[in-house]
């Protein structure tokens, strides 16, 4: 009953870990390279889900100058995470440069693809 | 002086963004630049070590904004050793790449590469002094494109298919450090290296999981990077298809200053008494003593040269791991010597690997049957690194391995010893079998005995750094001393 009560109030962390782990499994299960991608922006998603809801308490306003709300909620983890979506919006950018060159290499966005043409070569 | 260390940071930062717009139409300065700045910043980080020699370590704030609300770099010994190593083994590199990127990467690209190589050092120079969570996270994660970068530059489909692994794992690594960060300011409520040690002692007593949990995920996350035991799958393929210079500086140097970071963040942050409850370090010590036989076993199956030395690294990283979770001074006095005497070595068998590449065209171990003769500087420094290698005594990598020896009996034990010793004994097995071939193999290569017929630049490079193995090997009291200052400031929190 504690654990379903702990998730039921903090449902925005059980929200973040299980986007989190739908994430990290894409990644490692799909041989796609686009989805491999995909899945790692979506954990990185949640992560980001996860640092912004430790900033928020329930009730309170942003903290705007000359604004009339008396308390606030926690801006620092919001302002981090700004930093963060730059940092995962070029990876993402640059990982799907490399899966181009990929694909001009091996003509297929496919791992499994790629290791069998690999292993042939040898 | 208190200035330098931003200075140090930002010009790199400052040349690599600037290097594209100068080099648009006259490529040719860039490697100019690129080794003046090298040569001043190196300089000046030494000039940073006599003030702290002095002065005493400081903390820099950066904009003036004192902590907790500003980032705030800290100049102690640990950041300055490991940034002296950085310099100096990237300032090697760049003299070397004068002359053999032109073999390997488009000569169009080259000031691509510098911008890329630059952002790298930045990077790692920064994650050496930052005293900020989040701050290491940012440096971090430039480290990581930057890495990424200079692997994929040269046109291969080895070269592709190996970054974008290393990519893919490092952003899940960087994930997990992130996650630790978020994790473990929900309890501290700073980002502050020093301010959440104050707190720490409270979290734990209020908040025990979330505690563990950000540690268990900063050394999966930080072990991810730093190419620890069942994490290294992306370190074979990425070391050994990157050009020659790329794989001395990750191998060399990158790895450490992610296990440099989680040193600093395990022993600082989360300190000695939650070592006394968080089993962390006995989970650290089996997986280096995995690593240490696993990339050995692992080397000796390799048939392409720089395969076998990116294996080795594996093994090395367990010894660096080994010592530092040992948690004695002299253990870790040994862990952290070996980060330089490894960066040391490796970046130098790398060169001389690549350097057999520029003349002769192969990385098959087996071609290297009589290659002593033709290319005899090459082989003979290959030979100081693979004695270094083994721990043989007069070479640098022996004194971090007795003080390794000598740590883990002072810890009471012994059997850790015996993996030191049995572990050298495995990489005397995949070193030196190269070594005699190249030099006493009757049958094959040519009668007669040649020079290398390699630019100065490179044989130069490659003299230097073996004379310094050969130093500090013999004289490695000033190194040592550094490293105690160290390691004595590292275990006094």
């Amino acid at each position: 009953m504690r654990i379903v009560n702990g998730i039921a109030q903090n449902y925005f962390y059980f929200a973040s870990m299980v986007i989190f782990l739908i994430g990290f499994h894409t990644m490692l299960t799909h041989s796609n390279l686009i989805k491999k991608i995909l899945g790692m922006n979506i954990m990185e998603t949640a992560v980001f889900l996860f640092v912004v809801s430790i900033g928020y308490v329930r009730g309170r306003a942003a903290p705007v100058v000359g604004g009339e709300a008396q308390q606030f909620v926690n801006p620092l983890p919001s302002a981090l995470i700004l930093t963060g979506l730059v940092v995962g919006v070029s990876l993402t950018a640059f990982a799907l440069a490399l899966i181009i060159k990929v694909y001009q290499y091996y003509g297929t966005v496919d791992a499994d693809e790629i290791m069998q043409i690999r292993s042939e070569e040898r | 002086m208190t200035h330098v260390p931003v200075f140090v940071i930002i010009s790199c930062l400052g040349l690599a963004f600037a290097l594209p717009v100068l080099c648009r139409f006259r490529p040719r300065p860039a490697g100019w630049l690129v080794r003046a700045l090298l040569m001043l910043n190196t300089a000046l980080v030494a000039r940073v070590l006599l003030f702290v020699n002095h002065q005493g370590t400081f903390y820099y704030h950066l904009g003036s904004w004192p902590p907790p609300w500003g980032i705030e770099l800290s100049i102690d010994y640990l950041g300055l050793f490991t940034a002296l190593v950085v310099h100096g083994v990237s300032l090697a590199v760049v003299f070397y790449a004068q002359t053999d990127l032109a073999g390997e990467v488009d000569p169009r690209m080259h000031h691509w590469y510098y911008t890329l190589f630059l952002l790298l050092l930045a990077s790692m120079t920064g994650i050496c002094f930052s005293g900020d969570f989040f701050n290491i996270f940012v440096f971090v994660e430039i480290a990581t494109i930057g890495a990424c970068g200079i692997i994929a530059l040269k046109r291969h489909p080895d070269c592709v298919e190996a970054s974008l692994k290393y990519l893919i794992l490092s952003t899940l690594g960087s994930g997990l450090i992130l996650l630790s960060l978020a994790i473990l300011y929900m309890v501290t409520g700073h980002l502050n290296l020093r301010y959440i040690a104050q707190h720490m002692p409270t979290a734990w007593a209020a908040y025990p999981l979330n505690v563990n949990i950000s540690l268990a995920l900063l050394v999966v996350g930080f072990g991810v990077k730093a190419a620890l035991f069942p994490l290294h799958i992306w370190l074979p393929d990425a070391h050994s298809s990157a050009p020659a210079p790329s794989s001395a500086i990750l191998s060399g140097v990158l790895v450490k200053i992610y296990a440099v970071a989680l040193i600093r963040l395990i022993h600082t942050v989360y300190g000695h008494k939650l070592h006394q409850m968080i089993p962390v370090t006995q989970v650290l010590l089996l997986l280096a003593t995995l690593a240490i036989f696993a990339g050995s076993l692992f080397a000796i199956g390799q048939r392409d040269i720089k395969r076998m030395l990116a294996y080795s690294t594996v093994a090395q990283m367990g010894y660096i791991f080994l010592g530092v979770a040992l948690l004695t001074e002299n253990a870790v006095v040994g862990g952290v010597t070996h980060i330089f005497n490894h960066a040391l070595m490796k970046s130098m068998l790398f060169m001389a690997a690549g350097a057999v590449v520029y003349q002769k065209g192969f990385r098959r171990i087996s071609d290297f049957h009589g290659l002593g003769r033709e290319m005899p500087i090459t082989m003979a420094v290959f030979g100081i690194g693979a004695l270094s290698m083994v721990g043989i005594p007069g070479f640098n990598g022996f004194i971090s391995k007795v003080y390794l020896a000598i740590g883990a009996l002072d810890a009471g034990r012994p059997v850790y010893v015996a993996v030191i010793l049995i572990s050298s004994l495995l990489n005397a097995a995949y070193y030196l079998p190269i070594v005699t071939r190249a030099f006493f193999n009757q049958e094959t290569g040519p009668a007669t005995f040649r020079v290398d017929r390699l630019p100065l630049s490179m044989k130069a490079t490659l003299v230097i750094l073996g004379g310094l193995c050969i130093y500090f090997g013999l004289v490695p009291g000033s190194l040592l001393r550094l490293v105690q200052k160290a390691v004595q400031s590292l275990l006094a929190t």
